[in-house]
């Protein structure tokens, strides 16, 4: 099989390498992804385990509403099409309360909800993003997700830094210095007072990937519950749709894409990537694809050195580096219910009518305390998890009551069922450890289930499919971990460290090797974003040519010329201009329109 | 050359804006417009309409793949159904006409990373006594495994195959990939020569009697009677005999896709959307537009029309004519086609399996275990017969016999788990068992594992990881086309087959309804992943909607045509 020659190789199909694909190809240049498996997607997979019945066995909902890429990449054209659901989520406790707290198209019912149970907290900052309007929780979610990381060197007052600047905009009443440096804990414990109102936000917050105990990640913490309340719904048919659409707008846009190609081994020579050749087992054992312009790797940071650019290009210093990035932050342990009755908390409709149905409920939610006990086990090497209700707080997530295609009249999929755990590679007794438990957390989980809602029972169930985290990492070769954000994502891996400091552009020591995949910023969640923001990058370094189409963040600071220090200094991009280039870039999205 | 009159660029739909209430900046909510046009809109993104589509396509003609499952490729599923971790291709694995389909040349499916894999040794029978019996892709490799057996129907099988591989090559495969002619007619061209004589005489006889007529070992017949009828002949009836030759042949020719058979989807969908077509997922077709009788497009379960010149559907008359079109606008012919429509005689139930260990064969002859099929259970001509008679009478046989395959034997992607090993164990099946499928399920199951076991020693308890089965009810809930998991869309009986495929005034594809044109298993030729229905219906269509057609038959084709589609009158 002769060699084959591409402006730039993209090793990696998942949600980011199809994504970048995607823009590289609509910007004209020749693109190739090369996924190892059957089938492209990566996280983004729904399986039809029983015949009728479609299971999530990873991503699940679409937190990526804001991302610019729905505009740019127009993904509505290839089949990209979502189900809005009335309620993102609920609560439940054991002693016997529940709360319907609506989302963005019923926000009544979450003001009716807390209303009733804890009237102290309709006000004040605990409900910050109420009352952030539209266009500001967009402006805030782009600065959060959707900014490339400054460049090293750059000095910002953390108040300048972009989702800081957005905040100061639009709730300046709220604005307080403290803010900055806080965890989101401690912003709960200071201004929420009912405590399963904490553990949702806590809960939601740790789903999204910064932990709500992290410093200094407050408001990553809380962008997180509102990438998830921004779009309050899920792709029709699950997410792998979703992958379908970015794909195919790639392939519509002249990409290549080649499954069964696992990459081996970048091609580095003279210090440059200036291809890859496939690995042994891949379609095309062996064969060598050149890429003139650029290696993209949408493969964890991990694998992308240590495995396919190989030690002799980096020294051991790096390769140490790179070894050491943490993949602590938790993993998860994710259940699927296949039954004929939706749960019935407490036994009572009333909490949760057919047509205002949670998505997704989480419970147990008794005590901020015990959630904080469980987290904390989740992240300490452990032998064997405890297994008492108190410290099994799930999020109960279902689709169906809003979009029919996941399974037969009469029937109900509870899928999927998280449960924090720690990642395989941080269990005491070996990566396997967590399998070896797992019929008995599934039957502490299901126990717990029917403890909230009497109607679980085993007449109820029709089936139960378990995925730990450990088999999600051989599901998806690119999941170290089992996890869902790649690599931990606390303020020493996050924005300009992510995954370290020197890797947080994008670029790598090797030239014309880039990164996109969730170890970068800003990490996981299918937002488009990792390739949104290397976009910029490969702009500067000339790889590709912007089409009227695209339109960068106002935030983006380019990086010095060798020689100069034109850098930008904070006070640029700090008050005024954000508004100015914001509606720059604003207005020309109208444009193309 | 576009034939598009209508252009949906910049249309996106705002209806959901106003609903709720957004900026039109916010684009998430984004969607397909309500209302759209194209030249062809195609139902069905199985292997027949994905095949369509990417001829079309090409033809310049502005085309739309309609989808109803979350997934394309219908029948061409790999999906992950032991679960988690190993996949399995619940529908066809076994990939007969990779030699002879006109995609396989047409387009450059390996750019994507399409490969078969087609190993000599292909199908082996395992008897009773644990001797053994293989079909390779040679026929003298064949001729050796026979003799064992018996020496003169060794040399029968040779001199036999010669014949019945010039059969296929020159009448039967070519005769897949354009559109039948009347049985008048081809009465009157395969006289002409002796391979079309011996043609309308195997018609006439039953594949039992043919496959009783040339041998004389009773296991020797078991087993090919077993391939000549396992994809839906019935071994008593005759009509059909012409088929035995090419079932024997594919028995000797079947490949492997590696990675899964949805990978073929996958090749072809790429095809279609890098010429600019679409393909629409989750996107189920609830009405064929007709107006004054003639198609105007169709609409989808929620409310959103396609205009279209030409609908192309893949799904059998019941479906097509019996409930996707007004009944008012259906032709007479068509409705009566509709309701007399047999549906297969029998499905399939399938066992997957993962084990640590793959099963090993115990038997004289160690290559059964490189077989891409293995036949267990049957010794005799007659049990096959009996096994037979059971599945159309509506029973499961009593005693248990079907054919298995480790998938993994040639394909290693399948597990997550390296090393673990993905088999199957298909039995045909009828629809409806007494007491149900929920019960007589496991012990379906549990009757496959200990005949498995009785030939594979080591597929003890402890080396199977799990297994799942996929029953024919199943089969339809995945896929709606399949109806009582008629695997071929319909029957393979003479009033169902040739011209009459789904009747003789959809000759090409064309039906009676201006516009509307039939693709699908229930087309002539017929069913499984053989590319016939899909490409004829489009020539069909590129011609009448004045497209390019930018295809030429293949060599074999033409030739076919020159000598027996060529009538006097
Ligand atoms: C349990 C769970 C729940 C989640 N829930 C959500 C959610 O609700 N919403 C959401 O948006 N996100 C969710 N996520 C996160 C989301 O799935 C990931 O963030 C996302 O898939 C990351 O995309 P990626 O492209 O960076 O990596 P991946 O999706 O892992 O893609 C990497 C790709 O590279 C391929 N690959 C690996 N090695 C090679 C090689 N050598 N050569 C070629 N190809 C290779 C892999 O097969 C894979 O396709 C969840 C994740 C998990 C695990
Ligand atoms: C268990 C089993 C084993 C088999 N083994 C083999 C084998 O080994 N080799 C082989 O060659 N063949 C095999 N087959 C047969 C083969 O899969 C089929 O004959 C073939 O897929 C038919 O192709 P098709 O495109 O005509 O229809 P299908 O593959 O049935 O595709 C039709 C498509 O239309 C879709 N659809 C249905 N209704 C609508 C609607 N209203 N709107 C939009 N879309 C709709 C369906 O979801 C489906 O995707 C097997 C089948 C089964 C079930």
């Amino acid at each position: 099989m002769s060699d084959e020659r591409f402006d730039v190789v993209v090793i990696g199909g998942g949600h980011n390498g199809s994504t970048i694909a995607a823009y590289l190809a609509k910007s004209g240049l020749s693109t190739c992804v090369l996924e190892s498996r059957p089938e492209c997607g990566g996280g983004q997979e729904n399986t039809e385990v029983r015949p009728g019945f479609r299971i999530d066995p990873h991503a699940t909902y679409l937190y990526g509403g804001a991302a610019p890429g729905f505009d740019q990449l127009e993904l509505w054209k290839y089949g990209m099409r979502m189900v809005y659901y009335a309620s993102m989520a609920g609560v439940a406790t054991l002693d016997g309360q529940a709360a319907n707290l609506g989302g963005r198209w019923r926000p009544d019912l979450g003001d009716e909800a807390i209303k009733r149970h804890s009237p102290a907290d309709l006000q004040g900052p605990g409900r910050i993003f109420d009352q952030l309007g539209e266009d500001a929780s967009r402006q805030l979610l782009r600065a959060l997700f959707w900014t490339p990381p400054h460049p090293q060197g750059l000095e910002v007052n953390p108040e300048d830094m972009p989702w800081w600047q957005v905040f100061r905009k639009y709730l300046p009443n709220l604005y307080f210095k403290e803010l900055i440096d806080m965890s989101y804990v401690d912003f709960l414990d200071n201004f929420v007072q009912w405590d399963p109102l904490k553990v949702v936000g806590a809960f939601g917050a740790w789903y999204c990937g910064a932990h709500p105990d992290w410093e200094g990640m407050l408001l990553q913490s809380l962008g997180g519950t509102l990438l998830y309340s921004y779009a309050s719904g899920a792709p029709r048919g699950g997410m792998h749709t979703y992958a379908h659409a970015i794909i195919r707008c790639a392939i519509a846009n002249g990409a290549r894409v080649m499954t069964n190609a696992p990459v081996g081994e970048i091609i580095v020579s003279n210090g440059r990537a200036v291809g890859v050749k496939l690995s042994q087992d891949a379609a095309f054992p062996e064969k060598t694809i050149w890429a003139d312009k650029a290696v993209i790797s949408g493969v964890d940071v991990k694998q992308t050195f240590l495995g396919l650019v190989g030690k002799s290009h980096i020294d051991p210093s790096f390769a140490q580096r790179v070894d050491d990035i943490s993949l602590k932050g938790g993993s998860l342990f994710v259940m699927s219910v296949i039954c004929r009755e939706l749960p019935r908390y407490h036994n009572d409709d009333r909490y949760f009518p057919q047509e205002v149905y949670p998505s997704c409920v989480i419970a147990p939610a008794d005590s901020f305390e015990y959630f904080r006990v469980q987290t904390r086990d989740a992240y300490s090497y452990k032998k064997s998890p405890e297994l008492t209700p108190e410290h099994l707080t799930m999020m109960i997530c279902t689709h169906d009551p809003y979009d029919s295609t996941r399974c037969p009249d009469g029937y109900h999929v509870l899928s999927p069922i998280y449960l924090e755990v720690p990642p395989p590679q941080y269990d005491v007794t070996g990566p396997l450890g967590i399998n070896r438990h797992k019929e008995e957390i599934t039957k502490a989980a299901l126990g717990v289930l029917k403890q909230l809602a009497p109607n679980m029972t085993d007449g109820n169930i029709v089936d139960v499919f378990v995925n730990t985290p450990y088999d999600s990492e051989f599901r998806n070769a690119g999941m170290v971990g089992g996890n869902w954000y790649g690599i931990r994502q606390s303020e020493d891996q996050w924005f300009s460290n992510r995954p370290l400091p020197e890797l947080s552009r994008y670029r790598t020591p090797i030239d014309g090797l880039y990164l996109c995949n969730q170890t970068s910023h800003p990490g996981g969640l299918c937002l488009m974003a990792v390739p949104y923001n290397l976009m910029h990058v490969l702009i500067d370094d000339g790889v590709v040519t912007p089409k009227s189409w695209w339109y960068p963040s106002p935030f983006y600071v380019s990086d010095p010329k060798p020689g100069t220090s034109n850098i930008k200094t904070p006070t640029d991009i700090g008050g005024t201009s954000i508004s100015s280039v914001d509606s720059q870039a604003l207005a020309a999205s109208e444009e193309i329109r | 050359m576009t034939l598009s009159n209508v252009d949906t660029e910049g249309l996106r739909s705002t209806s959901r804006k106003q609903e709720f209430g957004v900026a039109p900046t916010e684009h998430i909510l984004d969607e397909f417009p309500l209302t759209s046009a194209y030249d062809v809109a195609i139902i069905g993104a199985g292997p027949n309409g994905l095949m369509a589509a990417a001829y079309l396509v090409k033809a310049g003609l502005k085309t739309i793949v309609l989808e109803r499952r979350q997934e394309i490729g219908g029948g061409l599923a790999t999906e992950e159904t032991l679960f988690p971790g190993y996949y399995t291709n619940p529908h066809a694995f076994y990939h007969m006409m990779t030699d002879y389909m006109p995609i396989m040349s047409d387009f450059a499916l390996n750019s994507h990373g399409l490969f078969f894999v087609k190993p000599n040794t292909q199908t082996a029978g395992i008897f009773s006594d644990n001797s053994s019996l293989i079909l390779y892709n040679q026929i003298e490799d064949t001729k050796d495994s026979i003799a064992k057996f018996s020496a003169s129907d060794a040399r029968t099988f040779g001199k036999l195959m010669r014949k019945w591989r010039k059969i296929v090559s020159e009448v039967i495969a070519p005769g897949t990939y354009v559109p039948p002619i009347s049985p008048i007619d081809m009465i009157e061209t395969f006289e002409k020569t002796e391979i079309g004589r011996e043609v309308l005489r195997l018609s006439e006889m039953s594949p039992a009697e043919i496959i009783d007529e040339n041998f004389e070992s009773d296991r020797v017949k078991a087993l090919l009677l077993y391939v000549a009828c396992m994809w839906g002949l019935d071994p008593n009836e005759s009509g059909l005999g012409f088929m035995v030759p090419l079932m024997v042949d594919r028995a000797m020719n079947k490949a492997q896709c590696y990675g899964g058979s949805h990978k073929l989807a996958g090749a072809l969908s790429r095809e279609i959307l890098s010429e600019g077509g679409t393909i629409l997922d989750n996107a189920e077709v609830t009405e064929i537009l007709v107006d004054s009788g003639r198609v105007t497009g169709i609409q989808l379960f929620d409310g959103r029309q396609i205009e279209a010149r030409a609908v192309l559907s893949s799904l059998a008359p019941p479906l097509t004519f019996g409930r996707l079109i007004e009944q008012e606008d259906v032709p007479p012919e068509m409705i009566e086609s509709a309701s007399l429509w047999e549906w297969d005689k029998w499905s399939f139930a399938t066992m997957s399996l993962v084990s640590q260990e793959p099963p090993v064969y115990e038997c004289d002859d160690p290559s059964v275990n490189d077989a891409l099929m293995v036949v267990m259970g049957f010794d005799s001509l007659d049990q096959v017969l009996d096994h037979f008679s059971a599945v159309i009478a509506g029973k499961l046989p009593e005693s248990i016999g079907g054919h298995a395959t480790v998938e993994t034997r040639y394909d290693p992607t399948l597990p997550r788990i390296q090393g673990h090993q993905v088999s199957f164990f298909q039995v045909h099946a009828p629809y409806e068992v007494q007491g149900g499928w929920d019960e007589q399920g496991p012990v379906l199951v549990d009757n496959l594992i200990t005949l498995w076991k009785r030939h594979c020693s080591g597929l003890v308890d402890s080396n199977i990881v799990m297994n799942s089965l996929e029953t024919p009810i199943d089969i339809e809930t995945r896929l709606s086309s399949m109806v009582r998991g008629s695997i071929k869309h319909g029957d393979y009986h003479p009033l169902q087959m040739g011209i009459f495929r789904p009747h003789d005034s959809c000759v090409g594809g064309r039906s009676p309804i201006e516009g509307l044109y039939l693709c699908g298993a229930s087309s002539y030729p017929g069913g499984l992943v053989i590319g016939g229905p899909g490409y004829i219906a489009a020539g069909s269509v590129a011609e009448d909607l004045g497209a390019g057609k930018w295809w030429k038959e293949p060599e074999y084709v033409r030739r076919y045509v020159s000598t027996y589609m060529q009538t006097i009158g």
